[in-house]
């Protein structure tokens, strides 16, 4: 199938200062599910529309198995795109709707129904033929959306935060089919999100994009656990970072000495970071702790997020109970086989700290 | 929801409706009030003043008017050049408010005013002026000048009616039947045309209603060469018989009652299927 390519994607919106992207580049494998995550505004969406062909970019190159496709106008390029909105045609039944795209290509209109029904089965939606789109439901709205964008047999499927207005027990259920239906037909996908957890259940490759740049790119499980460097780590939900010379397996942190297992090969500061999982909590000191003060604690139902001050910075540490009282001087335990070393930083990435 | 809310007036009773039926009834009166009136004066030959209804009731003046080879002309002329400029202003006009309600841009206050410049300023101060250059061009005293100049009015009420339209126009939907392999003409007639069809249907009928009623700007273009129903209206005006005047009048208010009562049809229609969506 299709394997994209971009290089050095420069974009600036019209009447805007910031460019949208900065000399992006970006591989996505045949087959894969990648999935781009960024907060709002990072220029996620502006990669799909420059892939679908919305919008063309102001420098840089898109290739479909090496060959460009910059010069295809968009409604032949095969690389379909799902919005937030599920844009059904309001004027058009649902049969109809998924039909679109098979008119558009001129398949004759024995195979446009037979297709129109494998794909209204695929969806699971199969009664719901000669219904108006005002008469879905918002989960049943994106499934035909994405039956309509399946049929046309794509080279290349984005999806644009489809499902980030759907309450959460829908929005799964959606997740899981469109994984299970990626998985099935071998389509290469672009998933933009900014959940987090989204990002991580459903790709094959997560890449952390910010301000228009690539930040990172890895797979889900390596990126949550060992982000490369600090703005991929905050992304992670990583707030506990450690610099400082490293002596033997002595870390002198900013906080005080530590011991560590990993152990940069070069002289200089060294940056560390942990999970905030991995922290725990002690009453009494122990070996690898710091003494902390106690803020706050906040109860999420499967965790307990305690908040505690550390001098000046303040550190969230998961645990699982909350019989921490406000102000307590308490100790933080971190475990040397979790305390692992990043990248060192760019002077950007610390101004940006 | 609307609906609902409708309910709810239906079950506050009566009482609580009764302003709503004087005011229709308010309406009524003067919607059909004056069409009365002309229908009793185009049907009767003889009518002095003590007489409350005419004294002999017929409707010769009407038919004798309407199979009259002069006014069948006119009515020809009228619905040739209302429906050639409807079509025209709508070619024009869907690609300007297209781009006046979805795009901003440095000047588009002044288009709107250069747009909306024809209805204030009265069309005898520029028909003057367009006389003399249509005269040079050749087209004074052509039906393609009167078309022409029927445009001048014709295209700020089109192009209004179809900004409203464009304003709350997503372009999500063109966007998504592109990348569905939609080609630009596909887009323009099953997508954007759909969409925008209740709006178009609003336009056309403004469009034809303001050429069909033009007056002044066929006299001076089209110098008594081309004579359209409101010509005939007028010098009957100044002939000064009633049934005539009445019969003529009932034959002009005809066709644009029936586009009207066709895009209201039309129009609540496609609302209440569309309307569901949003």
């Amino acid at each position: 199938m299709t394997r994209i390519a971009l290089e050095h994607l420069h974009k600036t919106y019209p009447r805007q200062d910031a460019p949208a992207l900065e000399r992006l580049s970006l591989e996505v494998e045949a087959h894969t599910l990648l999935a781009l995550l960024g907060p709002s505004g990072s220029g996620k969406s502006t990669i799909l529309k420059l892939i679908a062909g919305i919008e063309d970019p102001d420098q840089g190159d898109i290739c479909f198995d090496g060959c460009s496709i910059l010069r295809i106008p968009a409604h032949r390029r095969g690389a379909v795109l799902m919005f937030q909105k599920a844009y059904l045609f309001p004027f058009l039944s649902v049969a109809d709707n998924i039909a679109f795209g098979l008119r558009a290509k001129g398949v004759r209109k024995a195979t446009i129904q037979t297709e129109v029904q494998r794909m209204l089965d695929l969806v699971g939606l199969s009664e719901m033929a000669h219904r108006r789109p005002a008469q879905l439901s918002g989960g049943e709205q994106q499934r035909i959306a994405l039956a309509r964008a399946l049929v046309v047999q794509p080279q290349v499927l984005m999806l644009d935060e489809p499902f980030s207005s759907l309450d959460p027990a829908v929005r799964q259920n959606l997740q899981e089919a469109v994984r299970r239906i990626q998985r099935e037909l071998g389509i290469t996908t672009i998933l933009v999100t900014h959940d987090r957890s989204e990002a991580l259940a459903m790709a094959d490759q997560v890449a952390l994009i910010e301000r228009g740049r690539l930040v990172a790119h890895a797979p889900p499980q390596r990126l949550y656990e060992r982000p490369p460097q600090r703005q991929a780590a905050r992304q992670m939900g990583i707030d506990t970072f450690l610099t400082g010379r490293v002596t033997g397996t002595t870390l002198q942190s900013q906080f005080g000495p530590l011991t560590v297992k990993e152990v940069p090969c070069h002289e200089g500061e060294a940056l560390y970071a942990i999970r905030p999982e991995h922290l725990r909590l002690e009453h009494e000191p122990c070996a690898h702790s710091l003494p902390v003060t106690v803020q706050s604690q906040i109860y999420r139902g499967d965790h307990v997020e305690v908040q505690v001050s550390l001098g000046e910075t303040v550190l969230r540490v998961r645990t699982n109970a909350a019989c921490w009282s406000n102000g307590k001087r308490v100790f933080l335990h971190l475990p040397p086989e979790h305390l692992f070393l990043m990248e060192e930083e760019r002077p950007e990435a610390s101004r940006l700290a | 929801m609307p609906r609902n809310a409708e309910d709810k007036l239906a079950d506050g009773g009566g009482f609580a409706r009764w302003p709503a039926y004087f005011g229709y009834a308010l309406l009524y009166l003067l919607l059909l009030g004056p069409v009365v009136g002309l229908v009793l004066y185009a049907g009767s030959t003889r009518w002095f003043f003590p007489d409350l209804l005419p004294a002999t009731w017929t409707f010769e003046t009407f038919w004798r008017q309407l199979s009259n080879a002069r006014t069948q002309q006119a009515i020809g002329a009228s619905l040739l050049i209302g429906g050639v400029v409807t079509l025209l202003a709508l070619a024009i006009a869907l690609p300007a408010a297209r781009t006046l309600g979805l795009e901003r841009f440095p000047g588009r206050s002044l288009v709107l005013l250069l747009l909306f410049l024809p209805t204030i300023v009265p069309p005898l101060a520029t028909g003057m002026g367009l006389n003399i250059i249509f005269l040079r061009l050749g087209l004074a005293g052509s039906l393609a000048g009167v078309v022409l100049v029927h445009l001048i009015p014709v295209l700020p009420y089109t192009i209004f009616a179809l900004i409203g339209v464009f304003v709350r126009y997503d372009e999500g939907y063109e966007q998504q039947a592109r990348t569905l392999g939609a080609g630009p003409w596909r887009i323009l007639w099953q997508v954007t045309l759909p969409l925008a069809g209740p709006g178009i249907a609003v336009a056309a009928l403004f469009a034809f209603l303001v050429s069909w009623s033009q007056y002044v700007l066929t006299l001076l273009i089209g110098g008594g060469q081309v004579i359209t129903l409101p010509m005939l209206l007028f010098a009957a005006v100044a002939g000064g018989n009633p049934a005539t005047i009445a019969a003529l009048a009932l034959i002009f208010a005809g066709p644009p009652l029936l586009a009207i009562a066709l895009a209201a049809r039309a129009l609540t229609e496609r609302t209440s299927t569309v309307g569901q969506q949003y």
